[in-house]
């Protein structure tokens, strides 16, 4: 056995360091050796003496997968079966909720009800918790876990446990349905346009939303008065889908630039030419579930002075991660570069601090802390600055007496994209700091 | 849960390499081979992609450490690597003392859960229950954490305060603020209640066997020489040491088998036994125990229960049926292995893992005992089956409850347990056990 695992580590070194040069990486490769050793030795016992008798890729995947989580939130293994299922599943229309959900002190919390969607027909509203899906606990599980055991095919039903707000529970059964894919919805919000991106992560995202304010527009005989874009609670998506959009409103420059370790290693995303809506005030609605694809946006718009950016610091998920496939058929999620904004600043950990802070809910200590990147064990750290904080004195807080039903954070969006000042704050942003 | 076994474990790790190889039969063993080689395969070339495209320069040490943690953490929630550091605490802590809440906890999906908090302890007496989840240490959150840092983080030097964020049921989170306190081993405790002994065991460690037998020696003098009956409270008792369960049950029977353990190999098997020469022979006897009753608990109260020995009443146990080794990688220098290698077998054969021990007598502290989800060892997710029985008795119909109007501190199953004694049904009672 030990001459076995010997030679598997020697195989094992050789495998990862084919060129066996400088002194320097000979050491190196001494360690890596004793390390991969050790490895090997614990695996031998697991599989040896563990009570049950598991399959040799039954350990690994533990190993695999824990070797990854410990370097961030974000990477992960994807065993050969997971893999394929991942590849059939984004081939394939599922039967949803109609809901947006994050995960909360443990739970499933209801971000967005799609109107007309299963979930808002059975009367599941914005802010409540899902605390149990069939019968089995939510808590304990991971926001993946929790949702799989969401999806099923359409028409199914589910049984879903539902804690409202004023912690009482019921019981309700949704019916799956295809929810349509659109992720982009539209409006005229009290005079002005009003567009919410639900998610990034959609191929035809950016058509949809170059439609929707072609719509917007023809409202207004082709001028807006301003517009609201709302990324609230986006989770983010895909890369060539956030650039397009972002373009909408850039007449070319920078988007953002993506590094790997090695600083050389820099890309950079521009806009291109000409704008959709050019001359016309824009507001950038965030929270802290915008995350990723969102934050870029936010952060574009922000740094190139094209919109004020208006709601709650964001997620702060400032990181790409890059799906490489295995030889065995499996695959790692392994986090391989970080977004920076244009003017340089990276995402990652802080988010994007909005220039008019608003939160979404009467002042109290639950609505001060909010859960974002920075919270995650083990999250990835900003490479620049290591914290910033939102500062409440300044924040503006609906009042007790504000509907609960009805959106602050909205009204005041189209309050700053309609001001006479808007302007002027947009100027301002540019001034250095004067002092009183 | 504290098996800790180094000197076992060490054997342990010194034949693997003598014997394994000759544990599988030829054919099957070729097969294994070639698959761990391909695992180990996959594994090196995890570790290559890594180091050479995730996105910070990464620490082979901490990588590989992920990596364990990940493999045993995978295994049960038991199994865990204990790094050098941690290892090196725990040969200097184990026979010492140390500053904690005194509390055993365990993991579920990467969420800390309290087992039982022990008696008179910080936990205890801040009014942390049996069944709560730990989700922050010091307003830092620890979901996702590792079982053996979270305790880490919970340790600390007697005096110093922490603040320990807890989740009930459906409540809000709850937060308590206690003072780590020196965890003393405690003793066994005795009194005289209604006429009847009475004896508590808090945990199974290295006092308690000798407090005990000094408990029963008080008590014959008390009653001059003949016990009516006696009360043995295992309620909220976590476990501890194996030898100490042999020993307790010695105390109640007269020589014969305690409980066996067996490995996955068929010839595996250990059988304990008690020593010959009772202290309370002819003594009537009941055991209480309850859902946080677990593991060296659950050992003593089925060896009673099959030895027919003595009345176990009260609420169905844990179901912690598994012990763990501590195996040291070179010799504690890389640290060391907890690992599941057995499982408990009560003398008539029963595991206990999973089911846990089911009482005679089902006798409920309040109705909502009855009520609650009571933590135990099958809900933990991935928890290793109880080959013998997949489904847990589910005879609970049936349960004794406190009557309307009981005063609210009153210890009811105590109560019920000393009546049982006295009003001269104890030995019907028994007759009927040893037939169902």
């Amino acid at each position: 056995m030990k001459t076995l695992l010997r030679f598997g580590s020697v195989y094992l070194v050789a495998l990862m360091c084919p060129s066996l040069a400088t002194a320097d990486q000979k050491q190196a490769n001494q360690a890596t050796l004793e390390q991969l050793e050790l490895f090997a030795d614990a695996y031998s016992i697991v599989r040896e003496n563990y009570i049950e008798d598991l399959t040799d890729a039954e350990i690994m995947e533990g190993a695999i997968n824990g070797a990854l989580e410990s370097l961030d939130p974000h990477s992960s293994y994807v065993p050969e079966q997971a893999y394929e299922e991942r590849q059939k599943n984004a081939r394939r229309e599922y039967g949803g909720l109609g809901i947006e959900v994050t995960l909360e002190d443990g739970l499933v919390k209801v971000n967005y009800v799609i109107p007309g969607g299963p979930a808002d027909k059975q009367g599941l509203k914005r802010g409540e918790f899902i605390t149990a899906v069939e019968g089995e606990e939510i808590f304990g599980k991971t926001l993946d876990e929790a949702v799989s055991g969401m999806r099923g095919l359409e028409g199914d039903p589910i049984n879903v446990t539902v804690k409202a707000e004023d912690s009482t529970t019921r019981e309700l059964t949704i019916v799956r349905e295809v929810v349509s894919g659109r992720a982009v919805r539209h409006r005229v919000e009290d005079g002005v346009g009003y567009i919410y991106i639900e998610t990034f992560n959609h191929p035809r995202l950016s058509v949809d939303v170059k439609a929707a304010i072609e719509d917007l527009k023809s409202n207004f005989s082709g001028t807006l008065p301003g517009l609201v874009i709302d990324v609230r609670s986006n989770p983010g998506g895909r890369v060539d889908q956030v650039v397009k959009v972002t373009d909408y409103f850039l007449d070319g420059g920078e988007v953002f630039s993506s590094r790997a370790r090695d600083r050389q290693d820099t890309r950079r995303y521009h806009a291109q030419d000409g704008q959709l809506v050019d001359g016309v005030p824009i507001v950038v609605l965030i929270n802290s579930q915008s995350a990723s694809a969102a934050e870029i946006i936010a952060g574009a718009l922000q740094d190139r002075n094209r919109a004020l950016v208006i709601g709650r610091r964001s997620f702060g998920k400032g990181s790409v991660q890059s799906i490489i496939q295995l030889p065995g058929g499996g695959a790692l999620r392994l986090t391989t570069e970080r977004y920076y904004t244009p003017s340089g600043h990276s995402i990652q950990g802080l988010g994007i601090m909005p220039d008019v802070l608003v939160a979404g809910s009467p002042e109290s200590d639950t609505i001060k802390k909010r859960f974002r990147e920075s919270n995650l064990q083990n999250a990835l750290s900003n490479p620049n600055t290591a914290e910033i904080e939102e500062d409440f004195s300044i924040m503006d807080f609906p009042s007790e007496e504000w509907p609960s039903d009805e959106d602050y954070q909205l009204a005041k969006a189209v309050e700053l994209v309609k001001s006479p000042l808007y302007e002027n704050r947009l100027a301002q942003k540019n001034v250095p700091l004067r002092l009183p | 849960m504290k098996y800790i076994l180094p000197t076992m474990g060490a054997v342990a790790a010194a034949a693997l390499f003598t014997f394994s190889t000759v544990s599988f039969p030829a054919s099957a063993k070729e097969t294994s081979k070639s698959d761990t080689f391909k695992q180990l395969e996959l594994f090196a070339d995890v570790m290559a992609r890594v180091r050479n495209e995730y996105v910070v320069d990464v620490d082979d040490v901490e990588l590989i450490e992920g990596a364990l943690n990940g493999m045993l953490h995978n295994l049960d929630p038991h199994s865990s690597y204990i790094n050098p550091e941690q290892f090196k605490r725990l040969q200097t802590t184990t026979s010492g003392e140390y500053g904690g809440l005194g509390m055993e906890v365990t993991s579920e999906s990467g969420v800390v859960r309290v087992v039982a908090p022990i008696d008179e302890s910080p936990a205890k007496e801040a009014g942390i229950e049996a069944g709560d989840y730990i989700t922050e240490i010091d307003g830092e959150s620890i979901i996702g954490v590792s079982l053996s840092e979270a305790v880490e983080q919970m340790r600390g030097k007697p005096g110093e305060p922490i603040t320990i964020t807890v989740i009930r049921g459906n409540e809000d989170p709850l937060e308590f603020d206690l003072v780590r306190a020196v965890i003393k081993s405690r003793a066994t405790k005795y009194e005289i209640k209604d006429g009847v002994g009475y004896l508590r065991i808090p945990q199974f460690n290295e006092k308690t066997t000798v407090t005990l037998v000094d408990a029963v020696a008080a008590l014959k003098k008390e009653f001059d020489g003949k016990i009516p009956g006696m009360v043995l409270d295992l309620r909220g008792n976590p476990g501890g040491l194996l030898d100490e369960s042999i020993t307790v049950s010695s105390v109640f029977l007269d020589g014969g088998e305690v409980v066996s353990t067996r490995g996955r190999k068929a010839d595996d098997v250990k059988d304990y036994f008690a020593k010959k020469g009772q202290l309370v022979k002819g003594v009537p006897l009941v055991v209480l125990i309850d859902g946080a009753s677990a593991s060296a608990s659950e050992i003593v109260a089925g060896a009673i229960q099959d030895r027919d020995r003595g009345l176990v009443v009260g609420m169905t146990s844990f179901g912690k049926g598994s012990v763990q080794s501590v195996i040291p990688l070179r010799g504690g220098r890389d640290g060391a292995l907890r690992m599941t290698t057995q499982r408990y077998y009560t003398p008539s054969g029963r595991s206990i893992q999973g089911t846990g021990i089911t009482p005679d007598i089902f006798i409920a502290a309040s109705q909502e005992e009855v009520n609650r989800d009571r933590i135990s060892e099958s809900d933990l997710p991935n928890s290793i089956q109880n080959e013998l029985a997949n489904e847990a008795d589910k005879s609970e119909l049936d349960i004794e409850t406190p009557p309307e109007g009981f005063e609210e501190d009153g210890d009811y199953q105590l109560k019920r347990a000393i009546e049982i004694l006295k009003d001269g049904s104890y030995t019907q009672k028994l007759a009927e056990a040893n037939e169902g």
